[in-house]
């Protein structure tokens, strides 16, 4: 197995981010401002200097008590400072208790309106964008941006306020030290920058060789999933594919567990330089700071306090360190959130014609000799298509799979915009008019279906505000899915998706197919896209949705896609593609006539169902 | 449903000490079993991480000691070097145990769940299917990414309690003397420290403090735990909306119906369980936020008494300044140990529901018998299987899906299953392929009730290819023959016979292609169709004296859909076959059709005697679909 893509992806993670991490600091903090959570930033700034203010109350604590007990202070004084320092790290953690554990609801929501910024780009973006690759590459570091806790866009005010918190603490333990020598200062910086160096040289290893660990995750991941699956376990079983499970399984944990003790052999390198550092670096400190007690130049006192501030001083400069490398690493994250954000809509939408059907009005569309190719093909899917959709019109569209009958309506409807040619909304080429507008002249139902985790009112009415209860329960007796709805203990109130809800109801294929029937009657568009609307329905539940069929579709165009030809006799007109092309077009018996492709197919089909002997059926 | 409700109370109920102690160390036995080293190699790390602070301790209070004292050089530098010498020794041995750890845990959170992914490959399928049992998977693992509760984390608490007992243990051997050495009478006043019943006193109140903070700790924890189903259900909710516009499928409908004004409106909602007015802050705000405060103010306290008992002490004369600042250290890291130590109770007491959720899960009994009888596919030529009487009720449900099904399977002859949505199709052929036991009545093979033999041995009897059939992101011969050792000529030839022929031979990689790019970047991606027909290679591979196949021409253009009729022969050749379908089409090539309503088998027999009885369920199922087909074909 190989993972070319790998090179390319890290390549991709190094390109020049666009905007720099004091634009992506200041980005986060007008959010803050603008979003009425400015808690974030005032408790934020609260902890670091709480924080710091702890860790120097700390550090003099123990050396004042040794001072006084040095010098035999009276009872009282000692009694005194213990009781100051007592209350003071006493109300310090309190307090920072407090406000740590105020932090999160404040950062969290932040999270969610950029959650929701990306939800309304990916929802909302030109339908064009998502075949884009570049595109679904952005959307995915966007995502990655606010996914879950630890990611960039909460992460950037534990790393920021740490910083400030370190800079803070790392001024203070510099004034202090400065009493005491600047060459000590010194080298400890520099003894700090080498450990950061060695450490993040060897963490580089990681980057540079867990691809080897890649596609043992990937075995894992992968294997899980057929673990876990309910519909995978009846294939499992009945293939007796459990071994091959197992050894996937044992492979991939190998692979990772492979790359991870090389990893571990290469990380091992750091401790061992860390303690080789350690000694010296502690060694020196010792042996200083003895030599000025011996000298005389520092009471005992001061040689603990001292001792304990130089050892903790190389941690607050690392603590820098790494904090400024995590902020960079998170301001690229949201930077990427941000390209994403920016990423140009070839669609017009708010800037364009507004449009607002009226089921009154007449609407014809027209394909003005259209075609279509989809980025990197070698050919058109859909090449020199004339076609108008006529005011209250039923078209059935059929073809072979993979013909082009769902470029067709995705052209139809204003997902793609045609690669040659133009389709004219009565007479004016929709690119004009705000796309979402356009939008609204269409009902369908796809062969995908999205149910909402919500009503079954909501997830027909596609709104939750107002619902008409009337036409509700019209549209669902409609699509025939009464007598189950009204069964329900809670009727149209019943929840769906069972993934999100506990007491929500499992609807079947045939069921949920009908509901989205339901909601596009109910939206009552002036056009009615049906895409394989029976494929899972039985021979009753179909035949009786054709008998309904021109009902529905009253006074409305509508375009039925649909591989059992029967259905399309309930059509005006019939149009075949091919290849591409606009093959033959006609009403049913005039395409029957014309004896091409349409009366083949329609042979091929009907053959099963004459009356009369088949003994060679078989061999058709 | 009800059993669901069910659960958050449970899990908010307390349970007793030995409940809480059973719960956890069945969960480290469990880990244990699979995974010694895990614990191993935690442990160890735990003890040696125990001892380097009191090195440091113990060796800066005898520098000190000796600098606010005597300060003779050749000691000090002895002292010296035999700290970092230690130190360096010790954070040697860390290290080298710190990298067996790592080894030893490494994809610790994936074998956790393989254990119980391995659970569910050897449940009843019967089992497996409820929705109750993926709500229970569920909620374990939505509990365990939300807040950490379940298996994952006990290993890590027991690993604290061991590095805080034996800290606690090295602790009090350091500072014994404190307690022995006297405040000389020479100090006056201070020598009141000498009393006993002042250091019952002092020992009195820091063991309170020492309990509190805990109990402060463990107390806000329980609010937490206690808050876990509402947790789930936002974290659900949100699971939806951060999905929807990045997945592949509905992009349509989410433009068509302008379903991004639900997420709009979920996403402003500032009031929803994690934001900055929902119920998460304001328990922050309120009782959890107090009691984080409490017990972050309680060290402090601590301290506090140490430094003063210690101090007033030294202050007396009773030891120099080193021991006194090991005293202080050795005592303040007391709290810390015993704060620890109770700490991770409070984590194993709240943790223990959600262990019983895991176990819950984990013992879920199997209830279809395995069999015994030996059956042989190769041995048994002469094969007759039977329905008598069969009734079946799925689990939970009061209606019969089935009633009184009786039924004989000829070798060699195709069968049609026709009926409504829902008449009992499916449930007929899980029957017969034992993913089901009958309610009532008994299947039987060769006159022998299919329950009594071998289990597996009876799977290998059958072929299917499901209406929602799964194949697999590898190799084309991996899919086929769901297994990396194969023999690459039957597979190609099982290809050919699914129709997959041309297509094969188009392919560089030949069975090697990948079935997607998922796990190879030149995979194939095969159509609907293509797919439907390796499953059918796959069925044919196996090779089982019965085929089954699930409305396999459902989502094909009507071409493909003859391609199958037409090659079904080849298909099935000698084996008994059985068909389900919506298209009714497909009943013209079978030999006999059973005809399914309400559970019930309404009709039996070919087509042609079926059609005699105009007012039969079949008729009517038949001319629904016929009578647009007839009399004008050219």
């Amino acid at each position: 197995m190989k993972f070319n893509n790998a090179a390319s992806q890290e390549q991709e993670a190094r390109r020049k981010p666009r905007y720099s991490v004091i634009q992506n600091v200041a980005f986060m903090v007008k959010l803050a401002w603008k979003e009425k959570e400015k808690k974030v930033l005032v408790l934020g700034l609260s902890l670091a200097v709480l924080s710091t203010a702890k860790t120097v109350a700390s550090l003099y604590l123990s050396p004042a008590i040794v001072g006084l007990v040095e010098k035999g202070a009276p009872i009282a004084e000692l009694l005194w400072t213990l009781f100051f320092f007592t209350v003071l790290l006493l109300t310090l953690p309190a307090l920072m208790a407090y406000v740590s554990g105020n932090t999160a609801p404040g950062r969290i929501t932040l999270r969610t309106v950029l959650m929701g910024a990306i939800n309304r780009k990916a929802c909302c973006c030109s339908y064009a964008n998502l075949l884009d690759k570049k595109f679904k590459d952005r959307m995915m570091e966007a995502y990655q941006a606010v996914d879950g806790g630890g990611c960039a866009a909460e992460n950037i005010w534990d790393v920021l306020f740490g910083l400030i918190e370190n800079v803070l603490t790392f001024l203070c333990y510099l004034l202090l030290l400065l009493n005491v020598d600047f060459f000590l200062l010194v080298v400890i910086t520099l003894v700090a920058f080498l450990r950061y160096r060695i450490h993040k040289f060897l963490n580089t290893y990681w980057y540079r060789h867990h691809d080897e660990e890649r596609e043992g995750y990937s075995l894992i991941w992968e294997m899980r999933q057929y673990c876990e699956s309910v519909p995978m376990a009846k294939d499992i079983r009945l293939f007796s594919m459990r071994p091959w499970i197992e050894k996937m399984y044992a492979k991939g944990f190998e692979l990772c567990d492979a790359f991870q003790r090389k990893y571990q052999n290469v990380l091992l390198r750091g401790p061992l330089s860390d303690l080789i550092l350690d000694f010296l670096l502690q060694g020196l400190i010792y042996a200083y700071l003895i030599y000025l007690v011996l000298n005389g130049r520092l009471n005992v006192s001061s040689f603990l306090l001292y001792f304990t501030a130089a050892n903790s001083f190389s941690g607050w400069i690392s603590g820098i360190l790494d904090n400024s490398l995590s902020l960079y690493q998170t301001s690229l994250s949201l930077s990427f959130m941000r390209e994403f954000l920016d990423y140009p809509e070839p669609f017009t939408f708010e800037g364009g014609v507004p449009l607002t059907p009226d089921p009154a009005d007449r609407y014809e569309i027209t394909f003005e000799d259209v075609s279509y190719r989809y980025e990197n093909a070698d050919q058109d899917t859909l090449s020199h298509i004339c076609l108008t959709l006529h005011p209250g019109e039923k078209l059935a569209v059929v073809g072979l799979n993979g013909a082009g009958k769902t470029t067709l309506v995705k052209l139809l409807c204003g997902f793609l915009d045609p690669t040659k040619g133009r389709i004219l909304l009565n007479g004016t080429d929709i690119r004009t008019y705000n796309r979402r507008d356009y939008y609204r002249l269409f009902s369908a139902v796809f062969q995908f279906s999205s149910l909402l985790p919500a009503s079954v009112a909501v997830n027909v009415a596609q709104n939750d505000g107002a619902i008409d209860e009337e036409r509700l329960r019209r549209c669902v007796a409609q699509a025939g899915l009464q007598e189950k709805i009204e069964s329900l203990p809670l009727k149209y109130d019943t929840l769906l998706d069972r993934q999100v809800y506990d007491d929500a109801i499992q609807l079947s294929g045939g069921e949920i197919q009908r509901l989205m029937l339901a909601r596009a009657l109910y939206k009552d568009a002036p056009f009615i896209i049906l895409d394989e609307p029976t494929a899972a329905l039985d021979p009753l539940a179909e035949a009786d949705m054709y008998r309904k069929y021109h009902e529905m579709t009253k006074e409305r165009s509508s375009l039925y896609i649909s591989h059992r030809l029967a259905s399309t006799r309930f059509c005006d007109r019939i149009i075949l593609i091919e290849n591409g092309t606009l093959a033959e077009e006609g009403t049913h018996e005039q395409l029957l006539a014309l004896g091409g492709s349409y009366a083949r197919l329609f042979r091929v089909q009907s053959r099963y169902y004459q009356e009369g002997e088949m003994t060679d059926v078989r061999k058709i | 449903m009800s059993g669901k409700s069910d659960n958050p109370k449970q899990a908010a109920k307390r349970k007793s000490l030995p409940e809480v102690l059973r719960l956890n160390l069945r969960a480290m036995r469990l880990i244990y079993r699979r995974y010694p080293h895990l614990i191993l190699s935690g442990q160890l790390v735990a003890i040696w991480r125990a001892l380097p602070a009191y090195v440091n301790i113990s060796f800066s209070a005898q520098i000190l000691e000796e600098l606010a004292g005597n300060r003779d050089k050749n000691r000090l530098l002895l002292l010296i070097l035999l700290t970092l010498t230690i130190n360096a020794l010790l954070s040697l041995v860390d290290a080298l145990l710190t990298r067996y750890k790592t080894l030893s845990t490494n994809l610790f959170f994936h074998k956790v769940r393989k254990i119980l992914g391995e659970k569910q490959l050897d449940m009843d399928y019967s089992i497996l299917e409820k929705p109750e049992t993926a709500e229970k998977v569920n909620h374990i693992w939505q509990l365990h990414y939300n807040s950490g509760w379940g298996l994952i984390n006990v290993a890590g608490r027991f690993e604290a309690f061991t590095q805080a007992f034996i800290s606690l243990f090295v602790g009090i051997a350091l500072v014994v003397s404190l307690f022995t050495s006297k405040v000389p009478q020479s100090a006056g006043p201070l020598t009141v420290l000498n009393s006993p019943l002042f250091l019952v006193g002092l020992v009195a109140a820091l063991l309170l403090l020492t309990w509190a903070a805990p109990f402060f700790i463990t107390k806000s924890q329980g609010i937490w735990a206690s808050q876990a189903s509402q947790t789930a259900l936002g974290n659900r909710i949100m699971g939806f909306y951060g999905n929807m516009g990045r997945q592949e499928q509905g992009a349509e409908d989410i433009r068509i119906y302008r379903q991004d004004r639900f997420g709009d409106k979920f996403y402003k909602d500032k009031t929803g369980y994690w934001c900055s007015k929902g119920s998460y802050a304001r328990l922050c705000r309120g009782s959890m936020g107090l009691y984080r405060v409490v017990a972050s103010a309680i060290p402090a306290l601590f301290t506090g008494l140490i430094y003063g008992f210690v101090g007033l002490k030294a202050l007396g004369g009773a030891f120099g300044v080193g021991m006194m600042t090991q005293y202080i250290r050795v005592i303040s890291r007391f709290s810390d140990n015993i704060s620890s130590l109770l700490r991770s109770w409070g984590f194993l007491r709240n943790n223990a529901p959600f262990l019983e959720n895991v176990f819950d899960f984990l013992d879920i009994p199997n209830e279809m018998s395995q069999g015994s009888l030996p059956l042989e596919r190769e041995k048994v030529r002469e094969y007759e299987i039977e329905f008598r009487d069969v009734s079946f009720c799925y689990p939970g449900s009061t209606q019969y899906a089935l009633r009184h099904v009786n039924v004989k399977f000829q070798a060699g002859k195709c069968m049609a299953v026709v009926g409504e949505n829902g008449s009992g199709k499916t449930t007929f052929i899980k029957l017969l392929c034992r993913l089901y036991d009958p309610t009532e009545g008994q299947i039987l093979l060769n006159g022998i009730d299919i329950r009594k033999y071998d289990h597996q041995q009876y799977l290998d009897f059958f072929s299917v290819v499901f209406q929602d059939f799964q194949l697999t992101n590898f190799s084309l011969a991996q899919n086929v023959s769901g297994s990396d050792e194969y023999d690459a000529r039957r597979i190609v030839s099982c290809l050919r016979r699914a129709g997959l022929g041309e297509r094969l031979e188009e392919l560089p990689e030949g069975i090697e292609s990948y079935y997607g790019t998922h796990f190879h970047p030149d995979g194939i991606h095969f159509s609907g169709g293509e797919a439907q027909k390796i499953a059918i290679a796959r069925a044919l591979y196996k090779d089982a004296p019965f085929i089954i196949l699930d409305e396999p021409t459902a989502s094909l253009d009507p071409i493909a859909e003859a391609e199958v009729y037409s090659k079904f022969n080849g298909i099935v050749q000698d084996k008994t076959a059985i068909y389900i379908s919506h298209r009714l089409s497909s009943c013209r090539f079978c030999d006999e059709i059973l005809v399914f309503q309400n559970g019930f088998i309404v009709q039996q027999g070919s087509h042609k005697e079926l059609l005699t009885d105009r007012d039969g369920k079949y008729s009517q199922l038949w001319f629904a679909q016929a009578q647009y087909y007839s009399g004008e074909t050219g």
